[in-house]
Formats: C-alpha cells, structure tokens, sequence
C-alpha cells in the first residue's frame, strides 16, 4: 500500500466516485477503492493480482480470510488504476464462493449430465479426439476459448491446438470483442498492440470516443477522462454514438449517428481535416504510404453528403472535425459501436487515419485506442489462441512459419498454415455442414452471446457433434455439453494478463478451487499427455510444470516481435506488478509508448499480415505486398461507405443495437451471482425514445415484443435518449437464471441478430439487425433497468 | 459503332452479366453467409461499374443501353435459389458445389479484368487522362475481386477436399 484514501466504496450508486481533478500532464491522485465482508484485522493476506472485469486491466489486491476471499481493494501504486475500481472489479469477486459453483466433472448419460471423475471424463474426451483425429483427421477437431483465461493458458492451448492436434480451428470469443481492433493496428501499423498508454489521457487537449460507451464498459478509464474534464485546461472531447451515454452528455460535440453508418460519418470528418489542411504533411510524406487515395475517397464526403446517410447536423460534423484538426494532443478510442457494427474494421481504421494525418501517435497525450472489450482479450491474441498465430507471427511468411515450428520442436509441415486460423462463425458452418465433430469450448458462453441462438442451439445440439465445455458454471452452454469440466476462477490460479494499454500483471493464486475444480492450465496441459501430442525429438509436446514454465517459454517466443516479453519475469511482476510490453533489453522496465519515432511494423519481414481489400476482405499475397512495401511506414487505407446488410424495412422498422449495461459482464456468469450487481440490473429491457415508444402507444415499463426475421424476445421497455429509430437490448441475459421455464427462448438479445461478420476481422455484426417493435402488455411500473448510464429514462427536455 | 465503343459495349455487358453472376452464386450459397454478402457487393461493385462505362460511352459519341431487368422475376429466383441453399445447405455436398462456383466466377471475373486491360490501352493510346484514371481505379476493384474469390477458395478448399 502507499498513499490514497481508502474509500469503501459504493460503486453501484456511483459507478465512477468523486472526482480528482487534474490538469494537463499533472499526476491523477490516488484513490484506493475497497470492499471488505470482514473486519480488516480478520484479513489473512492480501495477494496481488489485477481485475479481470475489463480491458482496463485495474491492479487490485484479494483479501484472503480462512481459506476465501473476502474483498478486494485498488492498489494505489498500479500504473493503470491509481487504486480505483469500478463496480464490477469490486463486487464480481463473490462469485467465485457461489453455492452453485461447478464442483466434479460431468458426462451425459441416457440424456443426463451426471457426476463423475476427472479420469472418466478426460477418458471420454480423448478417446473420442483420437476416434476423429484417426477416422477423418485434425479438420474434425475444433476449440473455442475466451478473453478471461490467462496468457499461459492460451498459449499451451495455441500450443496443442495448432502444434499438437495441427487443426486450423482454434479461436477465442475475442473474435466478438476485439478482432477488429487487432486487425484495424494490424492493418495501420503492421501488428497488433495499441500504440499508446493510459497517460495519454492525462496529456490530451482533445478526446474523440467513437462507438465506446466508456463510462459503462471501462469505469475507470472513464473516471480518469473525467477528472480531467473536470480539471483546468480541459480537454475537449467529441462523442459519435447513437445513444445518449455519459459521455455523449459530457460532450462538446455529440453525433448521434444512425447505426450502421460509422464510415460514413468518419470520411466526412477526414474531407474535413483534408479541405481544411490539417494535415501534417511533413510527417505524413516521411512515415505513411496511401494519402492521395485516402484524399480521393474522401473527397466524395462532404458533411453534407454525411449528413443526410448519418442523420446528424452538417455543422455539428464540422464542429468536431475541428476540434480533432486543432487539438495539439488527440486520443481517439474505439470500441464496439465500431467493432460489432457495419464495415467494423473500415471504419476502425478510419479512426486510425484521423490520428496518423495529424501526427497524432507515439507521444504523450497523442495516440489511437482501439479498445479491447474483456480483460485478457489482448493475451488471446498474442498467444495465438485467436485468429493469429503467436506474438504476431505472420502465417503467410514462411520463415515466421519456421521460427514457430523451430521453438515447438514441430515440423513446419505439421503447423496449419495454408490459410489463416478459423474464425468462430466459420466453426460454427463447419459443425453445420458435418464436417467438424467436435468442439471444446472453454470460459465463454456461445450459446447466449453469438449471433442468432435459434441456428446456435441447433448447431450445439447436433448428433454429431460431441461438444466439451469447461467452465464454473453451468452455462446454457454447458447444459448443452457431453462433458462438462470443472474450471478454477481467477483468484484460484496464478497466470497473467495484459490489458489494452499493454500493461502486463501477474495474478496470484488467492485461494484453492473449490471440489475438484482444476485450472484450464491444468486440464489443457492433461489433455495434450493424455492425447500423447509429442514433438520431432519424440518428447512431450507441453512439458511446462507450471504456468511459469509456459510464461517463459512464451517470454523466449516473443523476443524481437512487437509483443516482446523476453525480459519479462514472475519475479520481476512480483517486485514492480504491471508492466508495459516491449519489455526486452533495450526496455527492461517495459516502454510506455510505441511508434515514437515513426516506424511502425509494416516492413514485409516484420509485419503480422500482408493486409485486406476492406470491401471484400481479399488477402494480398507476399509478392504483391514486397512490390510495394510499406518499409516501416504505416498504411493509411481508405474505405467507400456502403449500407448495412439489413437495413430497415417498412416490416422491420427499426435498427437493433446491442450492448452491456455497467453492472455486468458478458452472459453474467460471474456478475449476475454477486447480490450488488445482480440486484443493480436484475433483469432484461429494451431501450426506445420516447417518440418512437409514443408512436407505438408503449409507455414507460409496457411489455414490448421486438421480432426481427430470426425471432423475437419480450421485455419491458425503458424510455431513453437514444435517436429515433433505434432500438437497444442488453446483452447479457439468457436463460439460466429464467426459473419459471428455461427452454423458452425470447429474452436473450441475440435471438434477433444477424448471422453476418465483417470481411476482414470476422467480428460478427452484432449491431446490425432490423427489428420491428409492439406493445404486448400494460406494465406494472417503470422498467428495472438502471437510471445510473445511458440506460437512464429522459425527462421532458431531454433528460 | 465505332471499335472503341463496341469494346466497351463489350465490357459493359460483361460487368452486367458478371453482376448477375455474382447474385447467383451468392443465392446459391447463401448459408454461407460471408458468400451471400460478399457476392452482394461485389455484384454492386459490378453494377457500379457498368454505370460508370456507360458514361465513359456517352464521351465517346456511343450509347449503351443499361440493363432492365424484372424486379419481380429476380425476387422470385432469388428466392427459389435461397430456399435451394437451405435446403442443400447441410450436406457435404455443397462445398464441392460452392468451389465449382466460385472457379466459375474466378474465370468470368478474369475476362472482365482481360477487356479492362484493353481499356486501359486504349485510353493511353488516345492520351485521355480521364480515362485513364478511371480505368485505373476500376481495374484495381476488379483485381481485388479476383483476389478475394482466390482467398476464399484457399480458405475452404482443405476443409471440403481432405476433411469430411
């Protein structure tokens, strides 16, 4: 512990805590946020580890009393943090004491998921990968993992995947949260990793938010741009979202764009920067290749052209542009309204663009964020647990091909890499078509958070497919399973994770699982001896002891490739814990801020990929790349604006966006069983504005059923200040916790989406479905949907 | 009509029927969902370009005439073909036919491509800038085109040939 009040904190009512405000560069002061169910003194132990309920990635300590958790507190000296939590980094802990909690491994019989042991188990799911590996081969055999697991669980999991068994199946559910932002850096600046750091908050004259409902999805980062908007010199900031969120009501200037129009809104803001000249030439000759095309493109997007597709005020486009043309210091940050939306990763890039044409990247105050969604996303990532290969290896060059093959000890041959990594949907056609029979899902919920759950279920249901979950809790997934496995929980492990900022913490084992539970660590690492997966020199392929072993054999990978661990240690974690990658010779305590000097990861022997046709998603081959090397210039690529995929009708009115409320995570596996969060937002709502709930004779609290083509959910609808035309649904409630009937399927958000990705990341658009909206009852009261963020009810004038 | 207009008579037929070709496909498959997008756009992509053709005709002293086609008997066949594709859209069978479609479209955009060269030549022979500069970004698309049918068929190909 070192300075800063501790406050026992009520983050439910104030989701964000009082404010500190701060100047321009001036140090954020801390604040230690903590929620202790026990007397201090009763405290055991306080053990080091970082919260796993965001991409912001919060140091944070475990209060140990017994053999349980007991509470959590920031810790006030974490880079990230400064101590604060948000409300889920403080209530989220107690699941891992829930009573209902995954205890023994579980296999179905006649029909029934009934206990059994880990060697019956485990017995059932290698015998029947050796079945498919020997009758059809590794094409049978798929994973799917997620974005809360640790590196070196991804990365023994990469490991067997793709050097042991040799499928091309393997990704994780960051494929919903974050593949656009890997592949808008990979795209700009050659590989992936954000470019900036947090600090950057702090140095900025100008914040431009696009589709990031950062006062919900990241607490505290939110805090932090508040205080600073609080300070003196404030920083000017420019919200584009369609919904009125917190931050849309703090802006100066708020575009409250149709759904589905990001790229249009984008390029009138570059038409602008370009007609204005605020464009710093000099840096752009030397460090950028693409500007005359970016210019020619977006010469055909006047504001007023923007205007009228986006449904927004040609003045209030030109008002923001200038803003991001005359900052001196610009943080742009991006998430899902872009990622999950329309042309997801053109449109991420546009972000790029805007800061690359102003020399805006690379020093303090001046970055692009393109965001993650969930607190270990960027470790799917680097490890290969996705759609890449580890630490940005480039599957179309072969010598990174041979690197790889050289450190596992494979043959090269035996490395899938004719083609990039398969993506979630595309497992999810190959389980349809029969052609992949077995999928081994671990710490994600496909069954609730992909796109269209009619198809889903019917896909996860298929006799021939033999389907292993592991996970603490019975999932709808799970329920779903052959086998089911019990999984430890953060707290019960000790692993690390790296949030978006690059910051690297270890998490140290609190407690011991409870039963018989075993951490994904453990169970991946059985499975890869069990399947007998050796390398060329006849050992075994995965020889790691322990997660340490992995971290350092990982560490040793990644020397020289952006995600450069190699000077990384447990020990050095547990002397200074959060840490920046590159951390390496030349940067033993890590360096805060990439792209300093101008060159960036595009050089053809360094880059992660050879880059996309954005409309199509076409793959440019190695040649055709070489022949125009960028050389260690980012990309600045341009992008034509086209209409969403399923645009409103006059049979399906409205645009469906979908998204999180503050007080959960994902499909509340964890946040729906600890009592303050579940009580905060107990149940699902639909969001309209009150002109468009008017039309319909809906008031406040009325029962509405929103249908769209693939089926139909009924709740009450919540009055707020979304734009007209715009309907919003949580998406985080399914149907475990629906006691009165658990088959009956109209509550999750994605029983209406669209099955749809975009062609370069593979991110499903999630916010692009058309839906029509009626009343199906009066209701009893207002709708219990929080009144804290966006999903606030607006009073006459507004709010 | 002189040679020039009669080549891009030609060529503005060819981006027609290759636009329909397109919408076919993606019909066809159109639980493949990327296909069913991707072929959409492209077929716009085309239809965009025949548009711009039959202005480059009209500089050039030609009329061209654009396509008419029957809004009502192109929604019926593009339903036909849809419920064709769920219908199939579960058997092994239907990768083997999506790669024959796709080697069709791969070939007929290459001839698309071969009159775009052509056109090219010609407008540097006739020293139009104008010209130039258009066929110069619409080649381009039609490369990518080209490039994507090729990705997506390495994508699929090891999954529908070696696997089940």
């Amino acid at each position: 512990m070192t300075d800063g009040e501790i406050l026992n904190a009520d983050r439910i009512a104030d989701p964000w805590g009082p404010r500190a405000p701060f100047g321009q560069g001036a140090d954020w002061q801390p604040r230690v946020d903590q929620v202790l169910t026990v007397d201090e003194h009763v405290v055991d132990r306080w053990v080091s580890s970082a919260c796993v309920m965001c991409s912001y990635g919060c140091g944070l300590e475990i209060a140990v009393a017994g053999d349980r958790i007991v509470g959590v507190r920031g810790r006030a000296e974490d880079r990230v943090n400064h101590g604060r939590l948000g409300p889920k980094g403080l209530y989220a802990w107690q699941a891992n004491s829930s009573s209902d909690r995954l205890t023994a491994p579980l296999i179905r019989r006649d029909g029934e998921l009934v206990p059994t042991d880990w060697e019956t188990a485990m017995d059932a799911v290698v015998s029947r990968s050796k079945q498919l590996l020997d009758e059809i081969g590794p094409s049978a055999i798929s994973f799917y993992t997620s974005g809360q697991l640790f590196l070196e669980e991804y990365y023994v999991l990469a490991m067997l995947a793709r050097g042991g068994i040799g499928t091309q199946h393997l990704d994780g559910n960051t494929r919903l949260c974050t593949a656009t932002a890997e592949w808008a850096l990979i795209e700009s600046f050659g590989a992936d990793g954000d470019p900036g750091s947090y600090t950057d908050i702090d140095h900025c004259d100008a914040l431009l938010l696009v589709g990031h409902n950062v006062a919900e999805t990241q607490t505290v980062m939110w805090a932090r741009m508040l205080d600073r908007r609080h300070g003196p010199d404030r920083p000017h900031l420019v919200v584009i979202d369609p919904r009125r969120t917190p931050a849309a009501v703090e802006a100066d200037v708020h575009l409250a764009i149709k759904p589905g129009t990001n790229v249009m809104v984008l390029n009138a803001l570059l038409h602008e920067m370009i007609a204005n000249d605020w464009v710093d030439h000099p840096w752009v000759d030397a460090h950028t290749v693409g500007f005359e095309e970016l210019a020619r493109v977006v010469s055909g997007y006047p504001p007023e052209r923007a205007a009228e597709v986006c449904g927004v005020e040609a003045d209030d486009i030109r008002a923001a542009a200038r803003i991001l043309g005359t900052s001196s210091a610009l943080v742009s940050t991006v998430l899902q309204g872009v990622y999950q939306s329309h042309q997801a990763t053109a449109a991420a890039i546009q972000v790029n663009n805007i800061n690359l044409l102003r020399a805006m990247i690379g020093r303090p105050g001046a970055t692009v964020f393109q965001m993650n969604g969930q607190p270990t996303a960027q470790n799917t990532r680097e490890a290969g647990a996705d759609g890449s290969l580890p630490v940005q290896m480039n599957w179309q060059n072969d010598d990174h091909d041979e690197a790889l093959a050289r450190h596992w000890k494979i043959d090269t041959l035996d490395l899938p890499h004719w083609g990039p990594p398969t993506h979630v949907m595309q497992i999810m056609r190959y389980i349809e078509t029969g052609s992949i029979n077995f999928l081994w899902v671990s710490g994600t919920n496909p069954a609730v958070s992909l796109p269209e759950l009619a198809r889903i279920r019917s896909l996860l249901a298929k006799d021939d497919l033999f389907l292993v979950v592991s996970d603490a809790f019975m999932t709808e997934t799970a329920a779903m399973a052959d086998v089911v496995l019990p999984a430890a929980l953060w707290g019960e492990k000790t692993g690390t994770f790296t949030n978006a900022d690059r910051t690297v913490h270890l998490s140290e084992q609190a407690v011991a699982p409870p039963g018989q539970a075993r951490s994904d660590f453990h169970i991946f690492t059985d499975y890869a001896h069990r399947m007998g997966l050796e390398n060329r020199e006849g050992r075994p392929l995965i020889e790691f002891a322990s997660p340490e072993a992995a971290f350092d054999d990982f560490a040793r990978l990644s020397a020289g490739r952006p995600s450069d661990y190699s000077a990384f240690t447990y020990d050095k974690l547990r002397q200074r814990n959060g840490m920046q990658w590159p951390c390496n010779e030349d940067h033993p305590d890590g360096q805060e801020r990439l792209y300093g000097d101008g060159v960036f990861w595009t050089h053809a022997d360094r880059c992660q990929s050879f880059g996309h046709d954005l409309t199509t998603g076409a793959a440019n081959e190695s040649d055709e790349y070489r022949a125009h090397d960028p050389n260690g210039r980012a990309v600045l690529k341009a992008a034509q604006y086209s209409e969403s995929y399923e645009p409103p009708t006059d049979d399906y009115p409205f645009r469906l966006t979908t998204g999180r409320t503050v007080y959960h995570f994902h499909t509340r596996t964890k946040t729906g069983r600890a009592p303050e969060l579940a009580a905060a937002a107990p149940d699902m709502w639909v969001e309209l504005c009150p002109q468009d709930a008017e039309a319909h004779g809906i008031a406040e609290g009325d029962l509405v059923k929103v249908s769209s083509p693939r089926g139909a959910i009924h709740a009450p609808a919540r009055l707020t200040g979304s734009r007209p035309g715009v309907v919003f649904a949580p998406f985080h409630y399914g149907y475990w916790d629906q006691s009165d009937d658990p088959d009956r399927h109209d509550r999750a958000a994605n029983e209406l989406t669209l099955t749809a990705w975009d062609p370069v990341s593979k991110q499903p658009t999630l916010k692009s479905a058309a839906v029509a909206v009626s009343k199906a009852a009066d209701g009893a009261g207002p709708a219990v949907a929080p009144q804290t963020a966006a999903s606030a009810t607006v009073t006459e004038g507004g709010r | 009509m002189n040679k020039i207009g009669s080549l891009i008579e030609q060529l503005h037929d060819a981006e027609v029927s290759l636009a329909a070709d397109y919408r076919k496909v993606g019909e066809r498959h159109a639980v493949e969902h990327d296909l069913w997008y991707g072929c959409h756009t492209v077929a716009q992509q085309c239809e965009g370009r025949a548009e711009q053709l039959r202005a480059v005709a009209d500089r050039y002293g030609d009329k061209v005439a654009a396509p008419h086609d029957s809004e009502m008997l192109r929604s019926l066949m593009t339903h036909v073909r849809h419920a064709g594709s769920d219908l199939i859209g579960r058997s092994s069978s239907a990768g083997l036919l999506m790669l024959r479609d796709l080697r069709h479209l791969y070939t007929a955009t290459e001839e698309v491509s071969f009159y775009w060269v052509l056109l090219g030549q010609v407008a540097q022979a006739k020293r139009d800038r104008r010209l130039i500069e258009t066929v110069d970004i619409l080649h381009r698309q039609v490369l990518d085109q080209i490039k994507w049918l090729k990705t997506r068929a390495k994508e699929a190909s090891p999954q529908i040939l070696v696997g089940r």
